[in-house]
């Protein structure tokens, strides 16, 4: 049987791509870097999507407002209302709040706002941890809710907003996959556990079918446990350790592969 | 009121609004998804986009308020950038009379804390200063002008481009750009 084909749409700005790609093909997806240019048509032959990190159109107007209206993304919703996954990183989840495909409907319910931080404004990187919430996410329903990931946030535009409740009602409705958390595994609520500010300390948002996903920390940047920031405590960096003092060879498969091991086994079931 | 700050005088309000002097991209584009992609999109014939700031509190005269802006690219590039400073609604904004203009500002982000830091350091004087993005819509001879509010406020993706309303509040101006325009009414 041929693997799942995942469809990786770069928009002129965005500049995660390789490693998006990389981090597909390690779970034993067939990936391909699909471009503003090509017809619109031929997402179809595709299984998934995936929307990288960056700056789509160098974020002008807002981040994320110019790609949220592009043919492609009217596609892409066509075939995510058939069921099939698509998941956006940073940038990407900016396109799919824009777009109203998170939390899903079409209207555009949310935003993703600048960054609300103590005593200082802009972009801001640095890793976290998301603690997975119980979701019906396609993405995240492996993985037991409590399970800590560590990986890098990076931006500028990061705060999940809605109208008053809006956020909490997600959480309630599960659709709020992944929250910000400290290294102790409580839901973070101050800076910098919470790097942004973000309601409900939402990382990620999905819609109401579990198929798409908007993550604002980066799972692909956190591919590689050797990779993986010397602050980072607990059981993901005790593996590094061991492995670097026991030299062991082979995997090397850090954090963010959870999420797109989910997608793999989600495009197994459908096969 | 911060320590050493300077606290003499009456409040002012001036309005600064700063555009590139090359083509804008976020214009440009913007210009080419509403024409494309928005169902209001017919309507416009172009955008500009400009940073207006307001600054209150004590200001100095005219020359050297322009001179203060002119320094520190926390308020405009004077290479690329052209700006216009009003200190009183009668003078002429950089926009032509009855053109819409929407000031678009960030939801309890309007405060520029930088900007605000660098006029202390520079002046002593404790000032406040706010900013948003203000848009010119240019419509197309004939044009529904309710088409603006369609092209402004985002609510799927056919309809609005400019303010999402999650984060964002944007107010429209038909006749003339207000003075003060950005955050609460002077000396509220």
């Amino acid at each position: 049987m041929s693997a799942a084909r995942v469809a990786v749409i770069q928009f002129p700005g965005v500049n995660c791509e390789a490693e998006s790609v990389r981090a597909l093909k390690r779970v034993g997806l067939e990936a391909q870097v699909f471009r503003w240019k090509r017809p619109a048509f031929e997402l179809r032959e595709f299984d998934a999507y995936l929307l990288p990190g960056g700056f789509s159109y160098q974020d002008r107007v807002r981040a994320g407002a110019l790609a949220a209206k592009d043919p492609l993304v009217e596609r892409l919703a066509e075939e995510a209302a058939r069921g099939k996954p698509v998941l956006g990183i940073c940038n990407g989840a900016q396109v799919l709040v824009e777009a109203g495909l998170v939390p899903g409907g079409g209207e555009v319910e949310l935003a993703l706002a600048r960054n609300r931080m103590p005593d200082r404004a802009g972009y801001y990187t640095r890793w976290v941890y998301v603690r997975i919430e119980p979701s019906r996410c396609a993405f995240t329903r492996h993985l037991e809710p409590g399970t800590l990931l560590p990986m890098p946030a990076a931006h500028g535009e990061g705060r999940f907003v809605g109208d008053a409740g809006r956020l909490a009602a997600l959480l309630d409705d599960g659709r709020v996959p992944m929250r910000y958390a400290t290294a102790a595994g409580s839901v973070a609520t101050e800076f910098p556990a919470l790097p942004n500010g973000s309601e409900a300390a939402a990382a990620a948002v999905c819609n109401a079918e579990g198929n798409v996903l908007a993550i604002m920390p980066h799972p692909e940047r956190a591919q590689d446990l050797a990779g993986l920031c010397r602050t980072i405590s607990g059981p993901w960096a005790l593996e590094r350790e061991r492995r670097a003092a026991h030299h062991t060879p082979g995997d090397n498969d850090g954090p963010g592969l959870e999420l797109f091991r989910g997608l793999a086994a989600r495009l197994e079931e459908v096969a | 009121m911060r320590a050493g700050a300077k606290s003499r005088g009456t409040a002012q309000t001036a309005q600064a609004g700063g555009e590139l002097k090359a083509d804008v991209p976020a214009a440009v584009w913007g210009l080419l998804v509403a024409g494309t992609g928005l169902a209001a999109g017919g309507e416009v014939s172009g955008f500009r986009r400009l940073r207006l700031f307001e600054l209150r509190g004590r200001l100095p005269a005219r020359s050297r308020l322009e001179a203060l802006l002119h320094a520190s690219t926390q308020f405009y590039n004077p290479h690329k950038e052209r700006c216009v400073v009003r200190t009183a609604a009668r003078e002429p904004a950089p926009v032509p009379v009855g053109t819409p203009v929407v000031i678009v500002t960030e939801r309890g982000g309007e405060r520029c804390a930088a900007a605000e830091r660098w006029w202390l350091h520079e002046t002593g004087d404790d000032i406040e200063v706010r900013e948003g993005v203000a848009w010119v819509v240019e419509l197309k001879a004939g044009a529904d002008a309710a088409a603006v509010e369609d092209l402004v406020t985002v609510r799927d993706r056919r309809h609005g481009l400019l303010c999402n309303p999650r984060s964002q509040q944007a107010r429209i101006a038909t006749s003339k750009v207000p003075l003060p325009w950005i955050g609460p009414p002077a000396g509220a």
